[in-house]
């Protein structure tokens, strides 16, 4: 199967250096040719674990963080807000 | 013998009775952090001043006749991918490499007495068999320092092994703990899925991915077990049930316990001095009282492809939140945000996190679903189903945790599917999301530690535990601490 590297990397918001795009685009075929042999299943799938739902938590309102603690990651804020380049003209 | 040589259970003992301060424990492992850290390179963090902070809390709270865990006062090293509050949590790569989480995950909430001693290195966000992918350094292996200590847990393994933890907590995607327990010569436990919260881990795969223990001895790895297992509201995948033998040592009884051994797992491609310890290990068993027999597990050739199409694929979704917004790595001089997405997760992230982002896009992608990411779920419950009908005849499966001891640093970092195919043995119990248990079975030619890979029915940790215990009584401890040169 052939890749075309540049697509997939645009897809998952990632650029590849052009010295390195023959490189993983042999790896990705290589991989993806040892994932070939999956055989054909005919049965469908359950895509819940019937020994083990997931059951969510009630919907309560609890303490969050303080939104200082949580701005002290932000590589860039002001006024209490996470800065981003412009977006809308 | 200096208190970091020895175990959990010892160390708690002692502390216990005042034969030593955990402050002194404290002060005997950050002693051996700096007489070896520098070459074994198991930590991206040492944290001794709040080490210190915390083991003198506990002095003085045992002093007051406070009733403590077992687990009060032992050093403890952390997988650099478990959030712990107020401390730098890189996952092991340039994109977190300044993350400071403003909370603790839940299992770092139920080890609030432990005393951390450090954040261990590891694979770049859990993607490797060697934590060689490190954005900061690579580990080495305690017992021959020229080979890797096995990944992605590569840290914390390392870290037990040298002596510069009493325990330590690692996870396992598809065989994360268990391949550097089995490389290092300890014991490493990779719980059955939903038995213990992830909340506050840094996903990489979530219908895959599970916290477990490490250490030098089985008692060890039961004692830290206990103390993180359990339902959290936190973690919608943590399964609700009780744990009504979480606090029973193992017991090393195995009369009458059936162990299976299946053949797909022994054949071609495991090594020979792998098998022979492995069956050396399985004789001993047989003569405590173990019911050996043959099974088979006819899927497990398609295993390592299924697993690489679902984790690449989890890893692209999970992986999409790092894109320099909120925290993290951000690039410079970006005009609009898609080129800000761009351009950190391209500086952000190493070779081995894009290649298997753009694995799992390419596998989701229109056109490309039905044949790679469905089929490898189909297989997935084909897996399952296969597991659960062979522990109807089996109480649990022994196989090798790797084909091989540990390879040489730098031997597989330019072919991923040579490095794929170390987790060959382990892949298939993240499949099915069984418990797996890698205890120290022997050593190579080279001297190298050999693991065997002890797997058991959903919530059986239990049983894997008492039967590694068996066999620990009859083989000797895994706890002596190599000399590192």
């Amino acid at each position: 199967m052939k890749i075309d590297i540049q697509h997939i990397a645009k897809l998952a918001r990632l650029s590849i250096e052009e010295d390195k795009a023959a490189m993983f685009e042999k790896q990705m075929e290589d991989i993806v040719a040892m994932c070939e042999n999956l055989p054909e299943i005919t049965a469908g799938f359950d895509p819940v674990d019937p020994d083990h739902p997931m059951a969510l938590r009630r919907d309560e309102i609890t303490p969050s963080f303080p939104r200082e603690d949580i701005l002290k990651n932000a590589p860039h804020s002001q006024a209490g807000c996470v800065v981003v380049p412009r977006t809308v003209e | 013998m200096e208190l970091y040589e020895m175990t959990a259970s010892e160390l708690s003992r002692l502390m216990r009775d005042k034969a030593c301060s955990a402050e002194e424990a404290a002060k005997s492992v950050l002693g051996q952090i700096a007489r070896v850290e520098g070459k074994v390179g198991a930590y991206i963090t040492v944290t001794e001043e709040g080490a210190l902070q915390k083991a003198r809390e506990i002095d003085g709270r045992r002093a007051k006749g406070e009733e403590l865990s077992p687990l009060a006062g032992i050093p403890m090293a952390i997988k650099d991918n478990i959030c712990t509050k107020g401390v730098l949590t890189t996952c092991g790569s340039k994109m977190l490499h300044n993350f400071v989480p403003p909370y603790n995950a839940t299992v770092m909430e139920r080890l609030t007495d432990a005393v951390v001693v450090g954040k261990a290195n590891m694979d770049e966000f859990a993607m490797g068999s060697s934590c060689e992918t490190s954005y900061f350094h690579k580990t080495a292996n305690p017992h021959g320092l020229g080979y890797v200590p096995g990944g992605s847990s590569g840290g914390s393994a390392a870290a037990v092994a040298a002596g510069e933890a009493v325990l330590a907590l690692g996870s396992d995607t598809g065989g994360s703990i268990r391949l550097p327990a089995s490389y290092c010569g300890i014991v490493g436990l990779k719980p059955t899925y939903g038995a213990v919260s992830r909340y506050g881990l840094v996903a990489f795969a979530s219908s895959l991915d599970q916290i477990g223990p490490f250490g030098r001895s089985v008692d060890d790895v039961a004692m830290l077990y206990s103390a993180i297992c359990g339902g959290d509201p936190m973690d919608a995948t943590s399964a609700k049930r009780d744990y009504p033998d979480r606090d029973a040592a193992p017991s090393g009884d195995v009369k009458g316990l059936r162990i299976g051994l299946p053949k797909e797992y022994f054949g071609a491609g495991v090594e020979e001095e792998t098998r022979a310890a492995v069956m050396n290990a399985v004789s001993i068993l047989e003569k405590k009282g173990a019911v050996i027999k043959e099974i088979s597990l006819p899927s497990t050739g398609y295993a390592l492809s299924a697993y690489y199409m679902i984790s690449s694929a989890e890893a692209s979704s999970n992986l999409a939140r790092f894109d320099g917004v909120k925290y993290g790595y951000r690039a410079e001089g970006c005009e609009g945000l898609t080129e800000l997405y761009e351009k950190t997760r391209s500086e952000g992230f190493g070779d081995e996190v894009k290649r298997r982002i753009m694995l799992g896009t390419f596998v989701l992608s229109s056109g490309f679903y039905d044949a790679y990411y469905k089929r490898a779920k189909q297989l997935q419950q084909q897996i399952s189903a296969e597991f659960a009908a062979a522990f109807a005849g089996c109480d649990l499966i022994l196989t090798p945790t790797s084909p091989s001891t540990a390879f040489r640093m730098g031997e597989n970092l330019d072919d991923p599917l040579k490095m794929y195919a170390a987790d060959i043995c382990t892949v298939t119990v993240n499949i099915a999301g069984l418990p797996g248990l890698s205890v120290p079975c022997g050593r190579g030619a080279n001297n190298m530690p050999l693991g065997m890979q002890l797997i058991g029915p959903k919530f059986a940790e239990k049983t894997l535990l008492d039967a590694a215990k068996a066999y620990e009584n009859e083989a000797g401890s895994f706890r002596a601490i190599p000399e590192i040169q």
